[in-house]
C-alpha cells in the first residue's frame, strides 16, 4: 500500500465523491477540520508524517492505527495542544489556534474530569467555562449519583460524563481519543449512539478506537501506520482492493494448523480458517502439503485484515 | 530477592531526579552543615556615637582582643542616641555606643550600649562583652528584651509558610491538573491561557495571604510578638514575596510530570531555603560562599523584611533594598513560569518552536 499523495488530498472529502479540493467557499463553510500534510518531530523522532485529513459538518471520521502510530499526537496538533513541525491545519475554519472554542467538543483519554469534585460540579464548571445557562438534565444513570465524587463511580459512567460535559455547550465539532476503551459493550454501544445522534445533528466527529465494529461504523476511516497515512476512504474503500481465502475444512483444526505451519498469516473465524494477504494457489497448495481436504474461496477481506496487511506493506516499504 | 535488588537499582538509574537528590542532598547537607551552620557570631558591628567616639575607637583598635571582636562600621562624634537607635533599627550595627555629650542629660556621663535584640545570637554575644566590662557602661537590649527566640523566629516562619503554600501546594495543584489530563482540557476550552493560570494561581495567593494574617495574629496573641513597624511595608512585602514563591511554585510544575515529582523537585528547593535564609543560622556567621547561596533566596530577603518591619520598626530607606531584591525576583520567577506554563497549555498560540515539550508529547501516546 503506497502512501497518500497529496493529490488525493482532500478528494476524498465529505460522504459524496464529488472530488471537490476543499477550498471552495461553500466546501470550506462545511469543512470543520482541515488538515493538509502534516508533519510532527520531537527532535529526531518522527511522531507524524505527512498526514493528511478531513472531516465535515454531520461526518464521523475515524482515525485508526496501532497503539504508537500518532493518532493522539495528530489529534493534539488539531486542537492546539501541539504545534505541528510543518503542514497547514484548519479547524472551524480558522487556523487552531484561533478557532472558536465554545463550538469544539473534546473527550481527551483521559476524560479530563475533576474526580475529587461531584458530578454535578464537574458539569457546573463545565458550564461556566462555555457560558452554558440552559444546562441539559443529566442522563438517568448519571442523575442518580450527581453527588458523589467522580473518583468513586465506574469507568463507564466517568465516560458518559466526559461525554455529557463536552456536549454540554452543543458544539459543531466533536473529537474523541479512544471514546469507549475500558468501557463494556452495552455501555460502548450506549455512547455510540449518542455519536450517531450527533452526527445526524449535523455534527462532525473525529474519533481515535481499537475497535473495528466500532471503525465499521465511522463515515470513513483514515488509518496511520508509524505517524504516515496508509488509507483512506469508506470501509468498503479501503476492504475493495483486499482479498482474503477461506478455508472450509471438516477437521478445520488441522487444516489451521497446517497454514500456520507453512508459514501463513491464518486466522480463526468460527470453523473455518481465514488467510488475508496470500493468493488462493499458495493456500491449496499448502493444504496439499500437509494432506488435508478442504474447499477454500476467494473473498473481500475485512477491515480488521486490512489493517494488517496495509500495517505490514507500509513495514516493508518503510 | 536478588531479583528485586537488581530490578530497585535499575528502576533508580532511570530516575535522575531521585539521583540527583541522593548524590546532590548529601552534598549540601555537607556544606551547609560545614560552612553555615553556625551558631556563633565571632564579630560584632558597632556603631559609635558623642564626643568620646573616637577615643572609643582608638581602644578598641588598641585592644588585640577587643579589635578581633568588635568590628566599628561607623563613628559619629556629632550625632547621640537617636542616631544610634536608627543604626541598629536599619541592622547597620548590631550593637552601638553611646559616649558623652551624645548621651541624655539625665544619665550621668556613663556610657551607654544599644545591643539589637532582633539579632538573636550577635545579641548574646554582645551581653557577653558587655558583661565583661561591667559598671563602666550602662546597657539596654533592644526590639527583644529578653532575647525571646520565639519573637525573632515568628516573623521569619510567616516567610517560611508562605513559601511552603506558593511553592508546594502550588506546584502540587498545577502538577495534578496536568497528571489528570485536565490541563490540556482547559486548554481547549475558551479560556484564554491567561485566564487559565490566573485562575489557578490566584486560589493559591488568597490562601497564603490568609495563612499569613492568622500566623501573624497568632504569632502576636500566643508570643507577645511586637508589631512595631508599618503594616503597609509588611503587607507590601509578602504580596512581591508571594509572587516570587508562586512562580518558583509554577516554574517547579512545568519540570514535573507528577505529584512525586513535584514534591521531590519543591522539598530540594525548600530546605536549603530554610537553612540558609538566616531563619535559623545567622547569616553573618556563615562563610561568604554560602552566604550569597542564602542572597539567592527569596526568603532571606523577607525574613529582613518582616523581623526588620515586626521588631526593629526599620525605615523604609532599610526596606528598600530586600523589596527592591524581592521586585526583581517575582519578576524573573513570575515572569518565567507563566511564560512556561502558557507554552505548555497552548504551545499552537505561542510562535517559538517546541523543543522541550517534546518528552510529554511522546509520552502522551
Amino acid at each position: 500500500m503506497s502512501r497518500t499523495t497529496e493529490t488525493d488530498g482532500g478528494a476524498t472529502g465529505t460522504t459524496g465523491s464529488t472530488g471537490h479540493t476543499g477550498s471552495s467557499g461553500d466546501s470550506r463553510s462545511k469543512t470543520l477540520i482541515d488538515a493538509r500534510d502534516v508533519s510532527k518531530k520531537f527532535g529526531e523522532f518522527t511522531a507524524v508524517d505527512g498526514m493528511s485529513l478531513d472531516v465535515g459538518a454531520g461526518e464521523i471520521v475515524g482515525l485508526l492505527g496501532a497503539n504508537g502510530a500518532g493518532k493522539t499526537t495528530l489529534l493534539r496538533m488539531i486542537l492546539g495542544l501541539e504545534a505541528a513541525t510543518s503542514g497547514a491545519i484548519s479547524v472551524l475554519g480558522t487556523s487552531t489556534a484561533r478557532a472558536d472554542r465554545t463550538a469544539l467538543g473534546y473527550v481527551p483519554q483521559g476524560l479530563g474530569l475533576y474526580t475529587s469534585l461531584t458530578l454535578d460540579q464537574n458539569v457546573e464548571f463545565v458550564a461556566d467555562a462555555f457560558g452554558v445557562t440552559d444546562i441539559p438534565p443529566l442522563p438517568a444513570a448519571l442523575a442518580a449519583v450527581r453527588t458523589r465524587q467522580v473518583a468513586s463511580i465506574g469507568l463507564g459512567r466517568q465516560r458518559q460524563l466526559a461525554f455529557h460535559c463536552a456536549l454540554l455547550h452543543a458544539p459543531r465539532l466533536l473529537v474523541l481519543d479512544e471514546p469507549t476503551s475500558g468501557v463494556d459493550p452495552l455501555a460502548r454501544a450506549r455512547l455510540w449512539d449518542t455519536i450517531h445522534a450527533q452526527a445526524d445533528a449535523g455534527v462532525g466527529v473525529l474519533v481515535t478506537t481499537h475497535y473495528m465494529q466500532e471503525a465499521e461504523q465511522c463515515t470513513r476511516l483514515a488509518i496511520m501506520s508509524h505517524g504516515r497515512p496508509v488509507a483512506r476512504g469508506t470501509t468498503a474503500e479501503i476492504t475493495a482492493s483486499h482479498e482474503a481465502v477461506v478455508v472450509h475444512a471438516d477437521d478445520w483444526s488441522r487444516a489451521f494448523a497446517a497454514l500456520g505451519e507453512a508459514g501463513l498469516p491464518v486466522m480463526l473465524a468460527g470453523r473455518t480458517s481465514r488467510v488475508a494477504g496470500t493468493t488462493i494457489e499458495d493456500v491449496d497448495a499448502a493444504l496439499d502439503a500437509a494432506a488435508v481436504p478442504a474447499r477454500t474461496e476467494t473473498v473481500p477481506a475485512t477491515l480488521e485484515e486490512t489493517m494488517v496487511l496495509v500495517e505490514r506493506a507500509a513495514r516493508q516499504a518503510g | 530477592m536478588r531479583a528485586m535488588v537488581l530490578k530497585e537499582f535499575r528502576e533508580l538509574r532511570r530516575d535522575k531526579r531521585t539521583l540527583a537528590m541522593l548524590i546532590g542532598l548529601p552534598l549540601m547537607l555537607l556544606i551547609i552543615f560545614g560552612f553555615a551552620a553556625n551558631f556563633t557570631v565571632d564579630t560584632l558591628e558597632v556603631a559609635v556615637a558623642g564626643s568620646d567616639a573616637d577615643q572609643v575607637e582608638q581602644l578598641v583598635a588598641s585592644n588585640p582582643q577587643a579589635e578581633d571582636e568588635l568590628d566599628i562600621v561607623a563613628t559619629e562624634p556629632g550625632e547621640g542616641e537617636a542616631w544610634a537607635r536608627d543604626q541598629l533599627a536599619d541592622d547597620h550595627a548590631d550593637l552601638a555606643v553611646v559616649t558623652g555629650d551624645g548621651l541624655a542629660d539625665d544619665s550621668g556621663g556613663t556610657p551607654l550600649v544599644l545591643i539589637d535584640g532582633s539579632n538573636l545570637f550577635a545579641a548574646q554575644a554582645a551581653n557577653v562583652v558587655v558583661a565583661g566590662l561591667g559598671d563602666q557602661v550602662d546597657h539596654e537590649v533592644l526590639y527583644n528584651p529578653d532575647l525571646t527566640t520565639s519573637w525573632v523566629m515568628v516573623p521569619a516562619l510567616i516567610g517560611l509558610i508562605l513559601t511552603f503554600i506558593g511553592t508546594l501546594i502550588t506546584s502540587i495543584g498545577l502538577v495534578r491538573e496536568r497528571e489528570s489530563g485536565t490541563l490540556e482540557q482547559l486548554a481547549v476550552m475558551p479560556f484564554s491561557s491567561t485566564a487559565v493560570i490566573l485562575g489557578k494561581i490566584t486560589p493559591y495567593f488568597l490562601l497564603a495571604c490568609v495563612d499569613m494574617v492568622i500566623v501573624t495574629v497568632l504569632g502576636m496573641w500566643v508570643f507577645d510578638v511586637p508589631f512595631n513597624g508599618s503594616v503597609v511595608a509588611f503587607v507590601l512585602g509578602a504580596g512581591i514575596f508571594l509572587f516570587a514563591v508562586l512562580g518558583i511554585g509554577v516554574l517547579i510544575s512545568t519540570v514535573s510530570q507528577n505529584t512525586g515529582q513535584a514534591v521531590q523537585v519543591a522539598m530540594m528547593t525548600l530546605l536549603p531555603q530554610v537553612l540558609l535564609s538566616g531563619m535559623i543560622f545567622p547569616l553573618d556567621a556563615m562563610a561568604a560562599g554560602v552566604r550569597w547561596i542564602g542572597y539567592l533566596f527569596p526568603l532571606t530577603w523577607f525574613t529582613k523584611i518582616s523581623q526588620g518591619v515586626m521588631l526593629r520598626d526599620a525605615s523604609w530607606e532599610y526596606l528598600a533594598l530586600p523589596l527592591g531584591i524581592l521586585v526583581v525576583m517575582a519578576c524573573v520567577f513570575f515572569g518565567l513560569a507563566v511564560l512556561r506554563l502558557r507554552r505548555s497549555i497552548s504551545p499552537a498560540r505561542s510562535h517559538t518552536p517546541q523543543v522541550e515539550g517534546a518528552a510529554d508529547g511522546v509520552e502522551a501516546r
